[in-house]
């Protein structure tokens, strides 16, 4: 069985099986889910009818629970397993149905295995959820506009900060392992597909059954923990925090599923003749993020069970009164979450690492320093959880050795910037809009790694800590790194995903607006920290109002901005300039396949000769 | 086990997808293996605090150590009978049943154990303190894992009948399948040493 | 650098290396720019951002304001030389659709990682050492003054704090605290978390359920201290917060005896 047979078969349309699969999608999906779900909820009345707050919270956290199961139900995500089971497994034509052979758009709304629908449903789902976070960040500056504002009150504010954050840190974890390390990785690799496409797709639509009940909370009194979620404060918030607790479980069996998945791809699917130091540098990025993904998420999956089950059958993990502890739950949600920023930073870092070369047409300088860069973030990122806990009063005698781990990160994170710098260093760059992101790159993560040191110090954090100083320092280096390294990456990727070019005028307008906004909103934020003004408040006095007048309008920069790139991907997409296949002129197989790209991406199988950072004049 | 696409869309060698399809187990199994960690960390971590001497009230109960270890047996007997069985093909009838009904067996027992916990509060229907919350915890991951190892195994069971469980394909299921099993006796043993050590 | 201004006779020595790279136009334009940044860096540290902090009214406020300033000054050089070079490559930019001209392949260079990470190194270890250093102080301070010092326990509820000085038999919900005196919050929570932040004193700690724990400081100029809670603790967090005043040991005594509390 050759590739060429299969060029053939793919321009026929192929009769489709009939089974079950074919009948099955979205909306049947969302029927059995939203069917499970009153079920659930109807049988919970009945079962446990007394007006207790343990009760309702059983009720609904089940109720979420079942539909996220009747989704994946509804939408055939258990065919798979269930056909195992009984010994017949999936058939050729059942296998090609799956991967949407044939069926134009509709195999977007449908359990498609291939992996470039897959990506683009990330895409669009990243693009939602920023826009839900974007505009509850828009709301949370509007309400700090002036002291005493009481724009909105205090309960919903909370709720905001809240959903605000967690919608975000989601949002942040898949912008760039989600669209490209789904689209463009295996093509990047030379690889048919993914490792395991079936749970390629699991992955996505799990995280798709999240999102409406992340949304939910809205409706049970939202989330008013901020997104860190402490204990004990969690177990004794209202309904929304099961909308919270439910979404956490849901999206770290994703993210373990995705991290599986990608892992192994790279590491048993790449090329023939892609060796090691042949992968680009992104594919090393990205894996590392999701490999490091894999042992870290699991700590905060337990911890988000263990608030479910204090918060409806009565245990007592976080309760002192019983022998649990808030610590427990700061320990659990740290070593998750130290290496989490990490997951969230290093694709976006490796992505402008893998703009670089192409526009500034130089050889990625020093490739080993850039993947021992990544390697020892991530190394360090496991051992330095407990300076999110210098003040909790948790052994203070450890925050020494915490601090020597932590400031060592420096060391690492100052390769990746020499790797930057010795790239666009006597190039002359192309200044197109995925290059902008390597400058506005350099000035952000300089600046937020630098207060980083500030953070990680324990008598300046005896001061900083818990104040707007840390709220301007992480944005600092989630959005201004992590997320201009992604929108890069959507300028640099969009000719292959959509087959047309980002407009560039609007792309122009909407980075100036972003990145100048993004400055006056988070130097502002950091004056108001210095002044003393605490995070997540939702008021503050007089003395602060001058930086949080000035952090408002630099929200409202950054908003108009990314208004302003949505109409950008929008129009470009429905009737941009077609693309060439190459239009950077980059070395890297992606660029090698025409769009759009046949199911299997490529019609002979490539082979890797060198590594793709093959550019500059050949002197030597 | 969790795709069988390559005859459609991967033209790989079937050692090829067997290795691949054991590295992604593996990596399942890592992501398992943290879940796990977490939980004895914070058993240990909350045992060792005490807040309040809440660990382990005065009059607290807990469960018997023998049954968390009783409960880690046919973990371990279905690890052994089906690395065995898959080791020697012709008994791999047998066997996949004998590993499928102690999985099932070590369900029931577990469900009951959870079902008759000896630490419930009458009145408030709550939990006595950590211990009986950590005792149950680490109860219902181990139910966790006896129904996917329930499943599996009845899946290898019914795949060896039908005799859909033949080439060399399935032999590399097989030894992936191995993998999860084996970790599954290795995590119920690490659970029950854990709640070996229940009074302060 | 590269190496394009050399003749080739001998090969050249490191030193010479090094010369002929200073001598590079590029090279002496970054390294200009990269000193007035620096510049501009170290007069916002030592300058600007201590505008930005309130009233320094203790020792341990005065370390961790320290801290950032000259973490800011060390760091400025750093800062210089990323800025600059960044800078410097923008002076040359190419537009239009198609890629420029390529540039020099130069694929890697083994003293610059060397010496990059070697300086790197060294700036993690004096910033490591630095603070180190400083929270040895904050701690032996706290040792020293164990006997002396006055012990306020501070109760963390949703939404108050008070304040109960055990050894003068007072309770009250505002916090006065007299000069020069070391004092010992002892904290603790009868709900959620909380985080005790007198602002102006430089010292925080989280009050957890049925958990002490400690912070040490010893105020030493006269005045307000604004009190907040710097952890999420539910609905009026934001307004969780009180003041305090620093007052002579004079005043303070008369406070107590007003209060109802017996002077030590």
């Amino acid at each position: 069985m050759t590739t060429l047979d299969h060029a053939k078969v793919s321009e026929s349309r192929p009769n489709p099986p009939k089974s079950l699969i074919t009948k099955l999608n979205m909306g049947t999906g969302m029927i059995v889910g939203i069917v499970f779900a009153e079920v659930m909820y109807f049988w919970g009345k009945s079962m446990w009818d007394r007006q207790e707050a343990v009760m309702e919270n059983r009720i609904l956290t089940l109720s979420m629970f079942a539909w996220c199961i009747g989704f994946l139900i509804g939408i055939g995500a258990f065919i798979g397993p269930f056909r195992w089971l009984i010994g017949k497994d999936l058939t050729d034509e059942e296998q090609l149905f799956l991967a949407g052979k044939g069926q134009g758009v509709s195999r977007y709304f449908r359990y498609c295995t291939d992996h470039k629908v897959v990506g683009i449903q990330y895409l669009v789902g990243v693009m939602v959820m920023l826009g839900a976070g974007g505009t509850m960040a828009m709301m949370i500056r509007t309400n700090l506009i002036t002291p005493g504002s009481k724009w909105v009150n205090a309960e919903i504010y909370n709720s905001l900060v809240g959903l605000h954050g967690i919608t975000m840190i989601v949002a942040l974890i898949i912008v760039s392992t989600g669209p490209f390390g789904n689209f463009i990785l295996p093509i990047m690799i030379g690889a048919r597909d993914m490792a395991f496409p079936r749970l390629n797709a699991l992955s996505w639509w799990l995280l798709f059954t999240a999102i409406p009940v992340l949304c939910s909370a809205w409706f049970f009194g939202g989330i008013p923990t901020g997104w860190t979620a402490y204990a004990p404060l969690s177990v004794q918030a209202g309904g929304g925090m099961n909308a919270f607790i439910v979404t956490i479980i849901i999206f770290a069996i994703s993210s373990a599923i995705a991290g599986a998945n990608i892992t192994t791809t790279v590491v048993t699917m790449r090329a023939k003749g892609m060796k090691w130091n042949r992968v680009p540098i992104f594919v090393i990025g990205a894996t590392i993020s999701v490999a490091m993904a894999i042992p870290a998420f699991p700590s905060f999956m337990a911890s988000q069970m263990m608030a479910a089950f204090d918060r409806t059958i009565g245990t007592h993990f976080y309760d002192a009164e019983f022998g649990g502890s808030g610590w427990l739950y700061a320990h659990l949600f740290w070593i998750m979450g130290h290496p989490e920023v990490y997951v969230i930073l290093i694709p976006g870092v490796a992505i402008l690492m893998e703009i670089a070369p192409v526009f500034a047409r130089s050889p990625l300088f020093s490739y080993t320093t850039a993947v021992v860069g990544l390697a020892g973030i991530v190394g360090l990122s496991f051992l330095v959880w407990a300076h999110h806990m210098y003040i909790s009063g948790w052994l203070p005698s450890l925050n020494g050795p915490f601090m020597v781990t932590t400031e060592m990160i420096s060391i690492p994170t100052g390769l990746l910037f020499l790797v930057l710098l010795g790239t666009i260093w006597r190039g002359r760059p192309w200044m197109k809009l995925p290059m902008l992101g390597v400058y506005a790159l350099l000035w952000n993560f300089l600046i937020g790694g630098i207060t980083g040191i500030y953070l990680s110090d324990v008598p300046a954090d005896d001061y900083l800590h818990g104040s707007m100083f840390v709220t301007a320092h992480f944005h600092y280096t989630l959005m201004g790194a992590a997320l201009t390294g992604a929108i890069a990456g959507l300028a640099y990727w969009f000719p292959k995903m959509t087959g047309r070019m980002l407009d560039e005028r609007s792309g122009y307008i909407s980075f100036w607006l972003v990145q100048i906004g993004f400055q006056v909103l988070f130097l502002g934020m950091f004056a108001a920290g210095s002044q003393g003004q605490p995070r997540r408040v939702a008021d503050y006095e007089q003395a602060f109002a001058t930086s949080d007048l000035i952090s408002t309008i630099g929200a409202y920069l950054v908003g108009i901005g990314m208004i302003v790139l949505l109409y950008s991907v929008v129009h470009s997409w429905r009737k941009g300039k077609i693309a060439p296949m190459n239009p950077w002129g980059a070395k890297t197989l992606e660029w090698t396949v025409p769009y759009p790209i046949y199911l299997e991406n490529f019609h002979e199988a490539p082979v890797v000769t060198s590594d793709p950072y093959g550019y500059g004049r050949s002197e030597k | 086990m969790s795709t069988s696409t390559e005859h459609v869309m991967h033209h790989d060698a079937p050692e090829v997808v067997g290795r691949r399809e054991r590295l992604g187990v593996r990596l399942i199994i890592v992501a398992d293996g943290a879940f796990i960690f977490a939980m004895i960390f914070s058993y240990f971590y909350l045992r060792n605090l005490n807040v309040n001497n809440g660990w382990l009230p005065a009059d607290g109960h807990t469960f018997t150590v023998s049954s968390g270890w009783l409960l880690a047996l046919p973990f371990i007997i279905a690890a052994i009978s089906h690395n065995f069985g898959q080791k020697r093909r012709e008994s791999m009838g047998v066997l996949s049943i004998v590993t499928f009904v102690v999985l099932a067996i070590g369900l029931v027992m577990q469900w009951s154990q959870l079902s008759n916990m000896p630490f419930m509060l009458a009145e408030e229907g709550g939990f006595e303190g950590a211990y009986a919350s950590m005792a149950f915890f680490l109860g219902g991951a181990n139910l966790l894992h006896y129904v996917l190892g329930t499943f599996v195994a009845l899946g290898i069971a019914i795949r060896t009948k039908r005799g859909s469980s033949t080439g060399t394909h399935e032999t590399w299921r097989l030894r992936t399948a191995g993998s999860w099993f084996t970790w599954l006796a290795i995590s119920a043993v690490a659970c029950a040493i854990t709640t070996s050590f229940a009074a302060v | 650098m590269s190496d394009q201004h050399e003749v080739v006779d001998l090969p050249p020595t490191p030193g010479e290396r090094l010369r002929n790279a200073m001598k590079a136009r590029d090279v002496r334009i970054t390294m200009i720019f990269g000193v007035v940044i620096t510049a501009f860096f170290v007069f916002i540290g030592l300058w600007f951002y201590p505008k930005f902090m309130p009233e320094i009214m203790s020792e341990s406020m005065k370390r961790g304001k320290d801290v950032i300033v000259y973490f800011t000054v060390i760091s400025a050089p750093i800062a210089g030389l990323v800025i600059a070079i960044a800078l410097y490559t923008l002076f040359d930019r190419h537009h239009g659709d198609t890629p420029p001209e390529e540039a020099a392949s130069f694929r890697t260079h083994t003293p610059i990682v060397f010496v990059w990470t070697l300086v790197s190194a060294i700036f993690c270890i004096v910033a490591i050492v630095w603070g180190l250093t400083e929270m040895n102080v904050n701690s032996e301070d706290a040792t020293a003054n164990a006997k002396t010092a006055l012990v306020v326990e501070v109760t963390g509820s949703q939404w108050v704090w008070t304040f109960n000085y055990p050894e003068l038999g007072v309770q009250s919900e505002q916090l006065n605290l007299p000069v020069d005196r070391p004092v010992e919050f002892r904290v603790h929570s009868v709900d959620v978390n909380h985080s005790f932040w007198p602002v102006q004193l430089g010292v925080k700690v989280d009050a957890n359920d049925r958990v002490t724990t400690l912070a040490h400081t010893t105020p030493n100029v006269l005045g307000t201290i604004d009190i907040k809670c710097a952890e999420l603790c539910g609905l009026y967090h934001a307004y969780m917060e009180t003041q305090g005043k620093v007052m002579k040991e004079a005043d303070f005594n008369s406070w107590v005896t007003a209060q109802g509390g017996h002077v030590a």
